[in-house]
Order: structure tokens, then sequence, then C-alpha cells
């Protein structure tokens, strides 16, 4: 038996109106997580980034260290070296200062060169040539200069020069 | 038939706005703000952290370059310390300046921590004192790092002068 002339409506949990509202809800709240993902995401990406880029850092600091060691011990060669190859010219002008100061009437036998020390043998033809032309530049180098002179056969001397500089710390 | 779209119901419209609004609220303020600051702290220190990198870097290429530099300027005498010393290469070497070159070791020490120097004595006999110079000026350009040094001796003989004196060979300390 019917008891009304109209079919029944289907009826709905929500309208559509509520629906709407829902979706429209729903989405705005996605979007905001998606962004809020991205954020997050860049977020951790420039963390490790950072931290890749200091361990990074790091290395080239060690790096730097490195160099630098090489550059210091290269530096100290480079003095080493230098201050040898000035030695050996200041030794050469030495020796060569030496012979240069020797005239041709007196003749060397031998001669002794010690750091702070010079001893010359040899023979002069007379004992003012020596005093005169050799003792004078002597006495003028080093700090105290004392000569022997020995008479021989022929009416010439021997003579032994001792010559040495007296250090500022004491020591000959 | 739904008919909820043409007679909207302000309660209801109002209802969904507040929802709406404390949903997004919601979101922003206490889960996106939060972040975002974050993310800017984290864009400083990735930032700080890449100038200083730079820098870092600018240093390093300039100290390459310089370590290159000093190594093409000095290579004569960081070849020099490398070189292993031979006495019969310096044997041969002293020939070509004096006669009866012979070679005594005399000692072995450090020198500066990084060196050893190895002091030998060196007797020969020679026609003139300019071969001695000669030998003095050319010891700079010799293969290894050698300083001739006192006492020097020198005694005339009948044609010739005999002379001994110091050398001192520098080389690399391998243990440091």
């Amino acid at each position: 038996m019917r008891l009304s002339f109209i079919a029944p409506r289907k009826k709905h949990l929500f309208s559509i109106f509520t629906k709407v509202w829902i979706v429209f809800i729903i989405s705005i709240v996605i979007l905001l997580n998606i962004f809020n993902l991205f954020i997050v995401y860049k977020n951790s990406d420039y963390k490790q980034t950072a931290i890749k880029i200091k361990n990074q850092r790091i290395q080239l600091e060690k790096d730097i260290e490195n160099i630098d060691e090489k550059i210091g011990f290269i530096l100290r060669q480079k003095a080493v070296a230098e201050e040898i190859y000035a030695n050996n010219i200041i030794l050469k002008d030495s020796i060569k200062n030496l012979f240069d100061l020797v005239p041709d009437q007196i003749t060397l036998n031998k001669v002794i060169m010690e750091k702070n020390s010079l001893v010359i043998y040899g023979v002069t033809p007379t004992k003012d040539a020596y005093n005169f032309l050799l003792s004078a530049p002597l006495k003028s180098i080093f700090h105290t200069s004392q000569t022997i002179f020995y008479l021989t056969d022929k009416g010439w001397y021997n003579f032994v020069s001792t010559n040495k500089i007296i250090n500022p710390e004491g020591g000959e | 038939m739904d008919k909820s779209m043409e007679k909207i119901d302000i309660i209801k419209l109002l209802l969904y706005l507040l929802i709406f609004i404390v949903a997004t609220l919601f979101m922003i303020l206490i889960v996106i703000v939060p972040n975002i600051k974050d993310y800017r702290a984290s864009k400083i220190v990735y930032k700080k952290a890449y100038v200083h990198k730079m820098r870092v870097e600018n240093v390093l290429v300039d100290r390459d370059n310089e370590l290159r530099n000093l190594n093409i300027e000095n290579r004569r005498a960081l070849t020099s310390f490398m070189h292993k010393f031979s006495t019969d290469n310096f044997i041969k070497y002293s020939g070509q300046f004096f006669n009866e070159v012979s070679l005594v070791e005399v000692e072995k020490k450090e020198y500066k921590k990084e060196f050893v120097e190895y002091e030998l004595r060196v007797s020969s006999s020679l026609k003139s004192p300019t071969n001695f110079y000669d030998f003095l000026e050319g010891l700079n350009r010799y293969e290894n790092i050698i300083q001739a040094d006192f006492p020097i001796r020198m005694e005339s003989n009948a044609s010739t002068i005999s002379s001994a004196f110091t050398i001192k060979v520098y080389d690399i300390n391998a243990t440091k």
C-alpha cells in the first residue's frame, strides 16, 4: 500500500554545498602541505650541502697547511743554498785578496787559513820590505799580528806571520 | 533535488569559513612558519659556509701558484739538495782544477734539523791559485750543495802548490 504520491528522494549524507567546502578545505590543506614539504626538503638540502661544504673547506685548509709546509721547506732550502753560495764567493774573494796583498818582492811558502786566523810562512829580502808592503795591510785587517824573522844563508829573511781576529764573544 | 547551492545556509557558510580559516591558519602558523624560519637560518648557514669555502679556495689557488713559482725559481737549488753526493763525481769535477785529488770523510752531522752536513777533507795539488778561484766559483754550479770551508792549507812545492781544505756537502735529512 502506498502512503505517498511522490517517490522518496535519495538522501545524501553531505549536501553539495558541504562537499564543495570539504573539497576546497582539503585541497588547500594538501597544497599547504606540499608547500611545507618543499620547504622541509630545501631546508634539509641546505643543511646537508652546508655540512658537505664545511668538510670540503676543512680539506682545503689541510691542503693549504701542506702547501705552506712545502713553501716553508723550499724557502729554507733556498736560504741555505744562497748562504752557501755566498760563503763560497766570500772565501774565493778572501783568498784572492790575500794573494793580491803580497808584493812581488815577497814569496809565500805556506799559508794556513782558519776561520779567525791566518798564518803565513814566506821569504822577504828585508824586514822593511815586509813591514811596509805586507805587515801594514795585514794589521789593518786583523786585530793582532805577530811576525818572527829568521835570517837565511842568502841574507834574506824567512818569516812566520800569525794574524788573528778576536771575536766579540771572546774566542779567536 | 539538492538545493543547497541555491539556498545557501548562512550559518553553515560561516561555520565552513571558520573551519577553513582555522585550518589554514593552523597550517601556516604552527607548521609552515617555523619551517620557513628554519629554512632561512639554514640558508644563511649555507651561504656563510659557501663564502668561507670560496675564500679558502682562493687562498689555496694563490698558495699553489706561489709553490709552483718557487719550485721553478729554485729548481737548481732544490735538485742539488736532492742529488746524492758521489765522491767519484766530485773527484772528477775537482780534476778539472787540481791534480791528485783525494777525499776523506771527517764527520756527518745534522744541520738546521732538515739537512745533513757531510764534512770531507780534500787534499790536492794545483799549479796556481787561479785554479782554486775557478774551483770555488764552479762549486756554486755543481750538482750538489757544497761549501768550501776552513781550515785551508796551501804550501808551495817545487812546481806546484799542495792544498788541503774542507768541504761541507749538504743533503736533505731523509728522516725528517
